[in-house]
């Protein structure tokens, strides 16, 4: 294996390891605030868990990435392509758009999210506004997962 | 389409209120507005009251057998069953109310009785009645209780300050005993006992044995037991009857929906305004003649300042996708209805979206079933619907990229969206940019209504024709008609969109507004997340599918690999639906709402049979 195909291997990671964490630190705060408003209104858990789960896709995106560059590099087959130093660094900095922005991104998502589950918590007809104000800031996390898919697709190996 | 409302204002003799308000209630077509002196009819607080009592009751026998499931069916009723009170079902509640009661009191007394009994257990080895433990002539007598730790140097104190112990029960506390000591050194034996962690206790306050009392007290626990049992088995046999209890919950919801009409009443008559849809205004009058022809009534066209409330009318297709729109704000009775277009938009998006064929048969699937099952209503039954029409586009848009379950088990129409990106995502922008052709067209629709042409060309049509330019600028055979487009409607937006201002403004009104030709071009690029979570979602399904492949090769593996299949796809296709419902949402409330929305709508409820537990027949 060459120090390329490492270098490639350590940007699939990240992108799974950032955005995930991202994800799951955003998750664990909408998730308390949707316990916190579940335990007096258990009518709410639907509605609700739409908001706690949206900034559970910017794991997946980071996830998605990962698997791409697998696929490109060929880790999924077992025929791993051995990489120049400059493939292995394309593969990285393609890799970091979503890791990045993922790892902020859902954080950021996770405090709307928040906001707009006690806003729902006091207004359950509103859900749907507070949705929509989350998922506003997942935009960036779309086109950081484009800018990282094209990229990656683009790399020739 | 919005449908046109009228203004109604009726006056009616006070002695005919109490039927023309049941009558005006069946017929369900009349809203009724409060105004500055009108106030809700005799009987309102009882009516609530009793509303509250029977939810409360309903609530206890939710808690106690568990809430009826979404997909079980809920009685059926006439509706003219609904429009009074059943006192046979009011007793029924009663009944439930009295065992709630009941329940509680026999709990709390168990409860003390279990208290009772834990204070006097320890005392239990005790053989001589309580009142009889006193000082002798000669013996002082302590009792209390001393930590288990300390129990092993107790012996030696024993010898040394030589007093006596009888050890009884243990408690929380350590062993509860009895301590005898000649009287003459009871101080100096109490102070070393204590040292070691004695602490007095007092005996229960009893007379007679310990161990009769307990057994006195055990058998009163196990007659309130018995007593429990029994209310508990009433009590299963009145949860049967939660359905009775639901339709009269329906009952005093619908008689509190009338009682807390609005009116403004004289001596002798009576007076509501109200709203109603302008061709019901027969069906209104009809009602009210079938009970007395002592009225008058009027139906007049809503005036500016008036605020009339909003129906959308549909067809089948659009009907559900309401419910989208409403979420985000109902639309102005004034304005242009935006379903019909949103919902053809909506569907093809969210199709766009999941994007897989096996996907569209498993919503087709999953939520025909919920519909048919269940018989969801209101909201919920609207985004049930559009979520199965839904499916139909999913699995279109599958075959348009050749994706079933995240495999190509056919060659896609169109092209494989993972190894051809570019060309997918160049579609995405042409349907973003018509979906945002199509809300600038509304909004000129709304100015040509009021009459303001110069907005519907200047400030919305003549945009269409800048960012087609745009468009056409990277097609090479198009290039120069799109420059050219392009160049001119920028020209005419310079020059016309300050019209409203005076003097240089005009001019820079026209600079400032060119400025959001950056403001719709990112709105255009906004539809590329609909290639991304596609792709997202394609992936994903894919990786489902090589994991499973894996570990195929034996019995084991297959078994394995079918668990991986249905749980992933599962997964995947919970948050494909999340995402695309979310997204396309979104789509729809900031990129094509933003065009030309307003949307500052309320709902019409007219006064009519309500209906939260039970379906009519």
């Amino acid at each position: 294996m060459t120090t390329g195909t490492i270098i490639a291997i350590i940007g699939a990671a990240l992108a799974a390891i950032l955005a995930g964490i991202g994800s799951a630190y955003g998750v664990r705060l909408t998730g308390q605030a949707a316990a916190g408003v579940v335990a007096e209104k258990p009518d709410l858990f639907g509605k609700l868990l739409v908001i706690e789960a949206l900034p559970g896709t910017q794991g997946i995106y980071g996830f998605l990435v990962a698997i791409i560059v697998m696929i490109q590099i060929g880790a999924l087959s077992g025929n791993i392509v051995p990489l120049t130093m400059e493939q292995g660094w394309a593969y990285f900095c393609a890799c970091m758009p979503i890791a990045i922005v993922g790892l902020l991104s859902a954080i950021y998502q996770a405090q709307t999210g928040v906001a707009a589950i006690l806003m729902t918590a006091k207004e359950p007809s509103a859900s749907a506004k507070g949705i929509t104000m989350a998922a506003l800031v997942e935009t960036y996390a779309i086109l950081a997962l484009l800018v990282s898919i094209l990229l990656v697709f683009g790399i020739k190996v | 389409m919005i449908v046109p409302m009228k203004k109604v204002t009726l006056y009616a003799l006070k002695q005919d209120k109490e039927e023309l308000l049941l009558s005006l209630q069946r017929c369900g077509e009349l809203m009724i507005v409060s105004t500055e002196d009108s106030s809700p009819q005799e009987g309102f607080s009882e009516a609530s009251e009793a509303l509250e009592r029977t939810r409360d009751t309903l609530g206890f026998i939710n808690k106690s057998v568990g809430k009826r499931g979404m997909l079980t069916p809920r009685p059926e009723v006439e509706r003219s069953e609904l429009l009074s009170v059943n006192p046979q079902l009011k007793k029924l509640q009663s009944e439930v109310r009295e065992l709630e009661l009941a329940l509680g009191k026999n709990t709390a007394k168990e409860s003390a009785l279990a208290a009772d009994y834990g204070a006097v257990e320890p005392w239990i080895p005790l053989d001589v009645p309580v009142e009889e433990l006193k000082d002798t002539r000669k013996v002082a007598v302590f009792t209390g209780v001393v930590p288990e730790a300390s129990l092993y140097s107790l012996d030696a104190l024993e010898q040394e300050h030589g007093f006596a112990t009888l050890p009884l029960g243990t408690g929380a506390e350590g062993r509860f005993m009895v301590l005898f000591c000649p009287k003459d050194n009871a101080d100096e034996a109490i102070e070393a006992a204590k040292s070691i962690g004695f602490v007095s206790v007092s005996p229960p306050r009893i007379e007679g044995l310990p161990k009769d009392y307990a057994a006195g007290l055990a058998a009163k626990r196990e007659v309130l037991a018995k007593e429990r049992d029994a209310l508990n088995d009433s009590m299963d046999k009145l949860t049967e009857q939660r359905d009775a209890l639901e339709i009269l919950c329906d009952q005093q919801e619908t008689d509190l929906e009338r009682r807390s009409t609005q009116a403004t009443t004289t001596d002798y008559t009576f007076c509501l305004k109200g709203w109603a849809i302008a061709k019901k205004e027969n069906k209104i009058k009809k009602t009210i003649e079938s009970v007395t022809d002592a009225y008058v009534i009027s139906f007049e066209e809503p005036e500016q300042d008036d605020v009339p409330p909003t129906v959308t009318k549909n067809n089948k297709f659009v009907t559900p996708f309401e419910t989208i729109t409403d979420m985000f704000s109902r639309p102005d009775a004034r304005e242009v209805d935006p379903n019909p277009v949103m919902a053809p938009w909506y569907w093809l998006i969210f199709g766009m979206m999941m994007a897989d064929f096996g996907y569209g048969l498993l919503m087709a699937v999953l939520f025909g079933l919920i519909i048919k099952i269940g018989k969801p209503r209101g909201e919920f039954g609207k985004l049930i619907r559009v979520l199965l029409y839904c499916s139909v586009s999913s699995a279109f848009w599958g075959i348009m990229f050749g994706s079933y379950f995240g495999a190509s088990w056919f060659p896609p129409v169109l092209f494989p969206m993972l190894d051809a990106p570019i060309p997918t995502l160049l579609l995405c922008m042409v349907l973003g940019a018509l979906h945002i052709f199509s809300g600038m067209i509304l909004a000129a629709v709304n100015c040509f209504r009021q009459g303001d042409w110069q907005g519907a060309i200047f400030d919305n049509l003549v945009w269409i024709v800048i960012l087609t330019g745009i468009g056409f600028m990277f097609v090479e055979s198009l290039s120069q008609i799109g420059s050219i487009m392009a160049l001119a409607g920028a020209a005419i937006v310079l020059l016309t969109a300050g019209r409203s201002n005076k003097g240089i403004k005009k001019l820079t009104g026209g600079l400032l507004s060119l400025y959001n030709v950056s403001g719709h071009l990112s709105d255009i690029l906004s539809y590329s997340r609909i290639l991304a979570l596609a792709l997202s979602s394609g992936v994903v399904a894919m990786v489902f599918n090589l994991l499973a492949g894996m570990v195929q090769g034996s019995v084991l593996g297959f078994i394995a690999s079918i668990f991986i299949y249905v749980i992933g796809h599962v997964f995947n296709l919970a948050m494909g639906l999340l995402s695309a419902y979310v997204h396309s949402s979104r789509l729809q409330y900031i990129e094509f709402f933003g065009k030309f929305y307003t949307g500052n709508g309320r709902a019409f409820t007219p006064m009519t049979i309500s209906t939260a537990h039970v379906d009519l027949k």
